[in-house]
């Protein structure tokens, strides 16, 4: 064998090294596609549920998915990826709803309306049902963000305290007495508001 | 639904409503955002957006014969870069002769060391406070006495002691001079 053909059988390994590389990243594909197809829905409920407005929680969506590509890398390290996707969209929603202070309350009332089942309710039920929901929502903002965030995750009943404890990187015991702490405030908020009516 | 648990707690008489019962409330109201279900469409938006998204660069990879791997040939090409590099630079410097860098001219009127910068100083406007001349010392001497002291002359402490020396030392002599006779 000349020179010249080794060096060109050497570029001919190039070429095989480029499709180990496609054939990687087809994988890194399909696995990030099946990622999105189990959890997205999950991740969605997560992130409306702290910004209350669609688009945002599709965003918010999104941009996990978009950090989930770019640590591709990591993902085999990764011992629970619902717990950990989870994470990432939490630490996003966080950042966002942080950033966006200034949305006006009735944005959580019209927002609510708009998604809330409405079936078997007259418009007038819809209406109220939709109020006090806000009123509600009103109240859990209030509470102290520790116990809020508890509070929030608490809500999906596919999350144990465990996996709140990894989300949050707290300890099991820390989410249980954050989230007794949450409900008695939220009873005397709600309480209170309605001695007053 | 959950939706209408909630409205009929609200519908019903406020006061009857225990402390528990508005907490459950609250986790109603949430456990019915978390559970929404997300929009139509949501997982192929997000591939689509995952797939359009920039992907880094890759590094093309060497070819087996000059494989970086072997450390002689590292080695090698370090030392080639650090040749090119100082023989650059030596090149560059040896057609560059020190005449044709142009001396910079002295600024004219500048002289050695530091210049004012063509600071004046400007004296108070305030008026300064006035000095205040202590009055003449009242001699208790008589006028009289020192034409007498100039007749004599100025006698100077230490010249005057000189000369009381002086004479002593001549006493001294005179007395001394029978016994060396």
């Amino acid at each position: 064998m000349s020179t010249s053909q080794a060096i060109y059988a050497g570029w001919m390994e190039i070429a095989n090294t480029t499709v180990d590389d496609l054939a990687r990243a087809r994988a890194e594909e399909a696995t990030l596609e099946a990622l999105v197809s189990q959890y997205a829905s999950a991740l969605y409920r997560v992130a409306y549920s702290v910004l209350r407005n669609a688009a945002d929680a599709e965003d918010a969506v999104q941009e996990t998915f978009l950090r989930v590509l770019r640590h591709r890398d990591t993902l085999d390290e990764v011992r629970d990826q619902r717990v950990w996707l989870i994470r990432i969209v939490w630490n996003i929603v966080l950042d966002r709803k942080r950033r966006s202070k200034t949305r006006p309350e009735t944005d959580d009332v019209d927002e609510l309306a708009r998604v809330l089942p409405s079936a078997g309710l007259s418009a007038e039920q819809f209406a109220a049902a939709a109020q006090h929901h806000a009123h509600v929502l009103s109240c859990v903002d209030k509470l102290p963000t520790k116990e809020r965030q508890v509070l929030a995750l608490s809500a999906f009943e596919e999350l144990s305290s465990v996996e709140i404890a990894a989300v949050l990187g707290i300890t099991e015991s820390s989410v249980r007495s954050r989230l007794f702490r949450a409900r008695n405030l939220m009873a005397e908020m709600l309480d209170h508001a309605r001695s007053l009516r | 639904m959950n939706t209408q648990n909630a409205f009929g707690s609200n519908s019903n008489s406020t006061s009857s409503i225990s402390v528990a019962g508005a907490a459950q409330d609250a986790e109603t109201t949430l456990r019915l955002i978390a559970s929404l279900p997300a929009p139509e469409g949501l997982e192929n938006r997000v591939i689509a957006g995952v797939r359009s998204a920039p992907i880094s660069g890759r590094v093309l990879g060497w070819p087996a014969l000059l494989n970086p791997a072997e450390s002689w040939l590292r080695t090698a090409a370090a030392a080639a870069i650090v040749f090119v590099i100082v023989g650059g630079g030596w090149g560059v410097y040896s057609r560059i002769q020190p005449d044709n860098v142009s001396a910079s001219k002295p600024v004219a009127g500048a002289t050695a060391g530091f210049s004012n910068a063509g600071a004046v100083r400007v004296p108070q406007t305030l008026p300064a406070p006035v000095v205040v001349q202590p009055a003449p010392i009242q001699t208790t001497q008589p006028q009289a006495a020192e034409p007498a002291n100039n007749a004599r002359g100025k006698i100077v402490p230490g010249k005057h002691r000189d000369a009381k020396h002086v004479a002593g030392n001549k006493a001294s002599v005179q007395a001394s001079a029978p016994n060396s006779k």
